[in-house]
């Protein structure tokens, strides 16, 4: 180990070669003992994503894609992304909950595993009641998917300086079978799409299914008005199309809603 | 790149960035907005109140402060580096009056708030300053006066600004409504600064502080009835504008 200049700590590589130590090491962790292995498995079990039917602790047994079949997946990645969901989407017309998906693991809050509330829910699957074909879980022929997530605009690999874009904006990057013009720009190289976005998109273009990710590049990542509405292009093409109804309530619902979620830091002003 | 030339803030990037300068211009993004207008006779500075816990004494949580009778400032971003500099730059007005036996000028006390947080971004082990400033006062010559100062030690004049979250959108508002018929009266001055305010604050009037000065008259913060009462003017001014344009169009 080293100290830099500027007080850092890093490992200082050596070329005297560390094998005898990384042997040692290998050796003590072979002997784990059948406890370990049990904890071990414990955890892995309590670890199982779950598909649950509507806000009760029965399974799906079924795939939900074959219970439901459906033309239009459309999912949202994080909080801004689910607010403009559910402030424009979900209150025109009526949906229904299907199901909801349960995961635990060592970094959630609760400890039991059995009893997480439907609020605890790490994702919540709707339908539309008008027309049960809209609905989101099913990778099957003739359907669609549109991904929201959002970005911090410092993720965003430009020659222009940060300051300068007009963030929050739009970009989208899209499946080779989809074959709609997007609402808003392409992704420009050398831009990536991170986590779970990313490997939905990837499951789509395996698949071969129509799929496009639109993503918000904004400087405000927790839930604002501003970054919100920037999605609203997304409105007026052929996937979402027909889904919204009136947006000026929707508006409404979307300020209520960032007034239930307001929790300020004192560190900022 | 930015990863092996961010740590310091005394090492350029080879391409000539400072990036811990550039990262606490993104600190300031994240406190609330706050806007600057100069009027004629008018300087107005509002802000975005941040909703307080229940518990807590709202009191104490101010975003404007006066740092000389004639002088005073708005900010955003970090919350504990803007106290440090709002006490520094108080003493300093004291200490040029009883120097010089004459007010600081608005500029003076600017270039020296400018000056404070430049030399944190050359000295080893210490970080910039998070904070973005909009300075207001008159002089003894009776102009009004708009400044703002950023993280790096740079400030410039202003006719109207902000800084802050969504400050962009708010810029953009003002550079297109900031007429010289907006600013002809010390109203309408006022109205400006709350209707660019109101295209980001999230609720509404009751989320917006106001501070005004007058030439040769004291700071005035506004009351909560006080901004409402523009506030309900505001919207009833653009519903009769949204009934002059479908008559017109009918």
């Amino acid at each position: 180990m080293a100290a830099t200049f500027f007080g850092e700590v890093v490992k200082a590589p050596c070329r005297a070669g560390t094998e005898d130590e990384e042997e040692e090491e290998e050796e003590e962790g072979r002997r784990e003992t059948p406890e370990d292995r049990e904890v071990r498995q414990q955890l892995a079990r309590k670890r199982e994503v779950r598909l649950l039917r509507r806000q009760t602790k029965t399974s799906l047994e079924v795939s939900l894609l074959e219970k439901y079949p459906c033309s239009k997946f459309i999912i949202a990645i994080g909080n801004n992304a689910v607010a403009f969901l559910s402030s424009f989407v979900m209150n025109s017309g009526v949906w229904e909950e299907v199901g909801c998906a349960k995961l635990w693991n060592e970094w959630c809050r609760t400890a039991d595993t059995t009893h997480l509330s439907s609020t605890e829910a790490f994702c919540g699957f709707y339908h539309l009641k008008s027309n049960p074909s809209v609905f989101g879980s099913c990778p099957r022929k003739n359907m669609q998917i549109t991904i929201l997530t959002c970005r911090h605009v410092t993720d965003y690999k430009t020659l222009e300086s940060t300051g300068s874009l007009p963030s929050p904006f739009l970009k989208a990057l899209k499946t080779q079978n989809f074959k709609d013009p997007a609402c808003c720009p392409l992704l420009e190289q050398p831009n990536i799409v991170h986590d779970l976005p990313a490997a939905v998109l990837s499951y789509c273009q395996v698949w071969k299914i129509p799929a496009i990710l639109y993503l918000c590049y904004t400087d405000v990542m927790k839930l604002d008005l501003i970054t919100v509405e920037a999605f609203k292009p997304i409105l007026s093409t052929r996937s979402l199309k027909g889904l919204v109804k009136n947006i000026p309530q929707s508006t409404e619902i979307l300020k209520k809603l960032m007034t239930t979620n307001e929790i300020q830091s004192n560190i900022y002003t | 790149m930015a990863s092996r030339y961010d740590r310091a803030i005394t090492v350029f990037s080879p391409d000539g960035h400072l990036f811990q300068v550039e990262y606490a211009q993104e600190a300031v993004k994240k406190g609330s907005t706050a806007v600057g207008i100069r009027g004629t006779n008018i300087v107005v500075l509002g802000v975005e109140k941040k909703s307080v816990a229940k518990l807590q004494d709202e009191r104490t949580v101010r975003k404007i402060c006066a740092l000389d009778d004639h002088v005073c400032m708005a900010f955003a971003g970090l919350t504990a580096d803007a106290r440090v500099v709002i006490n520094r730059a108080r003493v300093e007005c004291q200490s040029h009056k009883l120097t010089v036996e004459d007010p600081v000028t608005v500029e003076y006390i600017t270039r020296f708030i400018a000056t404070l947080k430049q030399k944190y971004t050359q000295s080893n082990g210490r970080r910039p300053f998070g904070i973005s400033a909009l300075i207001v006062g008159f002089d003894d010559d009776g102009i009004p006066r708009l400044y703002q100062t950023d993280p790096s030690g740079t400030y410039h004049a202003w006719k109207a600004n902000a800084i802050g979250r969504s400050a962009k959108t708010v810029r953009e508002f003002l550079e297109k409504n900031y007429t010289e018929d907006a600013i002809a009266s010390d109203n309408e001055a006022i109205k400006l600064a709350i209707k660019a305010l109101l295209e980001v604050v999230q609720s509404g009037g009751k989320n917006i502080e106001l501070a005004i000065r007058r030439r040769n008259q004291p700071l005035k913060m506004f009351s909560a009835k006080e901004v409402e009462l523009y506030v309900t003017e505001i919207e009833k001014e653009k519903e009769e504008a949204e009934k002059k344009k479908s008559k017109k169009s009918v």
